[in-house]
């Protein structure tokens, strides 16, 4: 059993990490930080979050795509997602995928604390957190948005152009790893019959 | 359950409202190929078995297949280019786990062999950015990326057998080239028969088939 509520930020940004970490480890929280999607992914293999905070610019993998993911592997992990560019359409976005909350930069030890507690605790209500910008995110440069806007782009077409082969394969796999599926569901049925014996 | 709320009086539609699952060139390039493959079915049957049954002249069935296949070819373009330039191509991605791919993919096939028949919750929640399941997701890469393409080249090579000739020739004979595209042929109708089946289980019987036309996908207890 965990002994404290585990809270997984995702951020490319360490300060942000660095501030959960700071506002909730002395209130009874375990903060994992991640600096990429792919990274905080990892993490969720490994450990069970009481809630996931993620970041929604971030290179590669952005805070939609995560959250989507997180959504798929573990329906039942509140996701908060952080936005700090006002896109109400990336909010838009991330709403359908079943996400529990927003919260926009820049965030205060306040707001951390509240959003993190609505999340646990009660995820229908409206939090009142205050705006003030002591724990500032910093806003990325417009040209440096376009390079991750780019970069996420071409790694979406070329996952695209991979997916062809990358079926094959699975394809070609699929009876022996179904005849290994069947094999290892047999043997633990009758296991588990014998056991019962 | 509802999970969502709002943080600084942001706008937060509720996960009861329905969700846009399928945008509108998806749903034109749908309709189209169904159309398309159907009446390509349909001729195919006509030149293959031609003393079989005689539903239209020998003739007019080579116009109409090839007609309908450049058609279709061109479609296949439409939804190309759409998700090649559209965000939800994540659709399409291929899942570079394959322990957690197969697992998923056998729990799909744990749901629709006895899950659904006895009030399961569904191992995959839908999402406009990863809508398909497992087993729906390598089919249709299956069918889209490789199917699809071979067929095409196929019949393109055996519609303009002299321009072709070099690459029939590569490819084995015009015979290697006919067995292909009949095998695409067969299984191309094993996919429309179970996937007009699948389509029925849905909440109704209709929920699916409403889903195409609207793009909506109805919200689900």
């Amino acid at each position: 059993m965990k002994s404290k509520p585990q809270v997984l930020v995702i951020d490319d940004d360490a300060v942000v990490g660095r501030s959960f970490d700071r506002v909730l480890s002395g209130k009874g929280y375990e903060v994992d930080t991640a600096l990429s999607g792919e990274e905080g992914l990892e993490d969720i293999e490994t450990t069970d979050y009481d809630v996931v905070f993620t970041d929604i610019k971030m290179p590669g993998m952005d805070g939609i795509e995560v959250a989507e993911r997180i959504k798929a592997k573990c329906p039942w992990t509140p996701v908060v997602v952080i936005t700090g560019y006002g896109t109400t359409e990336n909010e838009a976005k991330a709403s359908v995928l079943g996400v529990t909350g927003f919260v926009r930069k820049p965030l205060t030890p306040d707001m951390i604390e509240s959003i993190t507690l609505k999340a646990l605790e009660k995820p229908v209500e409206v939090a009142e957190a205050a705006n003030e910008p002591q724990v500032v995110a910093e806003e990325l440069p417009e040209q440096l948005h376009g390079w991750r806007k780019a970069g996420r782009i071409s790694k979406n077409i070329g996952l695209f152009f991979a997916a062809p082969f990358i079926a094959l394969g699975y394809v070609i796999a699929l009876p022996a790893v179904g005849f290994y599926m069947f094999a290892k569901f047999g043997y633990e049925a009758y296991q588990k019959k014998r056991a019962s014996n | 359950m509802t999970t969502l709320y709002a943080m600084n009086d942001h706008f937060e539609p509720d996960r009861q409202e329905k969700v846009y699952l399928h945008p509108l060139p998806v749903r034109i390039w749908h309709w189209l190929n169904a159309l398309g493959f159907l009446l390509l079915i349909l001729t195919g049957f006509q030149l293959r078995y031609v003393d079989l049954f005689s539903l239209m002249s020998f003739e007019t069935a080579v116009k109409l297949h090839n007609w309908v296949g450049f058609a279709v070819i061109a479609n296949w373009f439409l939804w190309f280019f759409y998700y090649v330039t559209s965000d939800r191509v994540t659709n399409y991605h291929p899942d570079l786990d394959a322990a957690s791919f197969f697992r998923r993919y056998f729990s799909q096939i744990s749901y629709y062999s006895s899950g659904i028949f006895t009030g399961a919750e569904r191992p995959h929640k839908v999402q406009p950015h990863d809508k398909f399941n497992a087993m729906q997701k390598l089919t249709y890469q299956f069918v889209m990326f490789i199917t699809a393409p071979v067929t095409f080249f196929t019949g393109l090579m055996m519609w303009d057998v002299k321009r072709f000739e070099g690459l029939i020739e590569l490819a084995g004979g015009i015979r290697v080239v006919n067995t292909i595209h009949v095998m695409m042929f067969i299984l191309f109708v094993f996919f429309i028969i179970i996937h007009a089946y699948m389509g029925v289980l849905g909440k109704k019987a209709s929920s699916h088939y409403k889903e195409m036309f609207t793009g909506y996908e109805e919200p689900h207890d």
